[in-house]
């Protein structure tokens, strides 16, 4: 099928795609962002960007099918790309080689040359990355965990998950340090959203979820929260970036606030929903922030 | 046609032109005067045509002036540019040098203002509890009322068993009275009766 020809059958695939995870290469020059249908695509950024760019340019260099279900989180480690989509997690060599690795799903984390990986079976296997097997599994959510963030400083991890609770987990002894209930603050919770955590990021001392309750930023220290932010709608993904806290989620736009909890900037986007957001760190001049969602109606 | 009309231009201009431009034609037209001068014969014309072509001489002079003047001005300007363009360089680069250094500031202030903003956070948490000073001071003012509360109720429980030993002491003072006293009365009412038989045996 060349690219000029229309076919009917993608453009109604098109018309319903939403990209649920993305991922940028460890050199920064690509993105991978996966939808859906099971399919990975990947974008040139220096050729997306750059001064002579087209329409063409814009379109995705690679596009293959990774699983059958929908690719919910993708990472990039050193020289691999992870994927996980129902059921398993496939890696894929940056250079495009296919290796199949092992079971797991839904969130995926990297620590130390091990692999963090969390899902519908509401446990957190930890597998090494060299050898493939499992080290530990921890145990502790009574509901299917959604995000995973990784606590370097401390070696710790923490999980939100359906249930409502984000635990700690302590990766040497590989048993929970704590169980923060956010529901139950009355200052986060939103009953009428429901009690789940869909987003989950730290920054060492602090921690940002949201989800259900509102976006709220906790100090890990005393376990408390410090303020909520007035965000609309339920968060999908945060993240810290300089001074600011970065949100997206539901509805067409993307969130700057202070850490002081006012809302610095709204600024729109086109799709309805968004469920990804990243940024490029890793190379210097296509610093980006890239955000990805569900397809426009 | 065109090129008839081509043909008709390229000669007319020729004709007219045939010697060059400007200063190139005056040199041409210059040489060709003193040729015709040298083989002129009349004095007075010889005479008036010498005066044009040093006329013409003058000029030429003039104009060799006129362009060495030029060419050293646009030598000097050529100067004056490369200065303000090495200059220009300059103040870019040192312009660069100033964005990064106040991009490194930027990024400083901003991790500045992102600890002010946690600081700030913690603080109104801590905000919402009591004040230590406060707290120790209730403190310390509760615990000497309980100090002050239970050394009263020592006090009272001592009296109450100073009391305790008094009632019993004079409760078992009054008993041993009582039996002391029926004790007598027995002992009295035992005397009685023999007196009363003694009489009767007396009476007898």
């Amino acid at each position: 099928m060349g690219p000029n020809e229309f076919d009917p059958q993608r453009s109604l695939q098109v018309l319903h795609m939403t990209v649920f995870s993305q991922s940028f290469s460890p050199c920064g020059k690509f993105l991978a962002a996966g939808n859906n249908y099971g399919e990975i695509g990947v974008f040139s950024l220096s050729a997306a960007l750059g001064p002579e760019a087209t329409e063409d340019s814009k379109m995705p260099i690679v596009t293959f099918k990774a699983h059958d279900g929908p690719v919910y989180s993708l990472l990039s480690t050193d020289s691999q790309l992870l994927s996980a989509g129902n059921g398993e997690v496939r890696a894929w060599n940056w250079a495009e080689l296919v290796k199949k690795v092992s079971v797991g799903l839904g969130a995926l984390g990297e620590v130390d040359n091990s692999l963090l990986m969390a899902g519908g079976d509401n446990k957190i296997h930890v597998m090494d990355l060299e050898s493939g097997d499992f080290k530990m599994v921890l145990e502790g959510h009574s509901d299917y965990i959604h995000c995973l963030a990784l606590r370097d400083s401390a070696g710790e991890c923490l999980s939100g998950s359906e249930d409502g609770a984000v635990r700690i987990w302590d990766f040497r002894t590989g048993r929970e340090v704590h169980s923060i209930e956010v529901f139950k603050y009355q200052e986060c919770s939103r009953p009428q959203y429901g009690k789940y955590i869909s987003c989950l990021t730290t920054d060492s001392d602090w921690m940002l979820c949201g989800g259900g309750p509102s976006l709220s930023l906790w100090h890990l220290r005393s376990v408390t929260p410090t303020t909520v932010y007035p965000v609309p709608g339920c968060q999908r993904e945060a993240c810290f970036h300089q001074d600011l806290v970065l949100s997206v989620g539901d509805g067409p736009f993307v969130s700057h606030c202070h850490l002081s909890g006012d809302v610095k900037a709204r600024i729109p986007c086109t799709p309805p929903s968004l469920y990804s957001m990243r940024l490029n760190y890793s190379s210097q001049e296509h610093r980006v922030l890239s955000v990805a969602g569900s397809s426009q109606n | 046609m065109g090129s008839v009309t081509d043909d008709e231009v390229i000669r007319k201009r020729l004709l007219i032109d045939g010697d060059g431009a400007g200063d190139d034609r005056r040199i041409n037209v210059l040489l060709k005067s003193f040729i015709k001068w040298c083989n002129s014969g009349s004095q007075e014309d010889g005479y008036t045509q010498y005066q044009r072509m040093l006329g013409t001489l003058g000029q030429c002079e003039f104009s060799m002036g006129k362009t060495l003047l030029v060419y050293d001005m646009n030598l000097k300007e050529m100067e004056n540019y490369e200065e303000i363009y090495t200059e220009i360089g300059q103040n870019l680069t040192a312009a660069h040098e100033k964005i990064a250094e106040c991009k490194k500031e930027i990024l400083q202030a901003k991790r500045i203002r992102k600890n002010r903003q946690e600081y700030d956070a913690l603080a109104k948490v801590i905000q919402q509890h009591p004040d230590r000073h406060d707290t120790l001071k209730q403190l310390e003012s509760l615990d000497k009322e309980l100090q002050h509360l239970s050394q009263i109720k020592e006090n009272v429980e001592d009296k109450l068993e100073l009391r305790k030993k008094q009632f019993h002491v004079l409760l078992s003072t009054i008993q041993e009275l009582q039996q002391t006293l029926e004790n007598d009365e027995k002992f009295s009412d035992a005397d009685e009766h023999q007196e009363n038989q003694m009489e009767t045996e007396n009476g007898h």
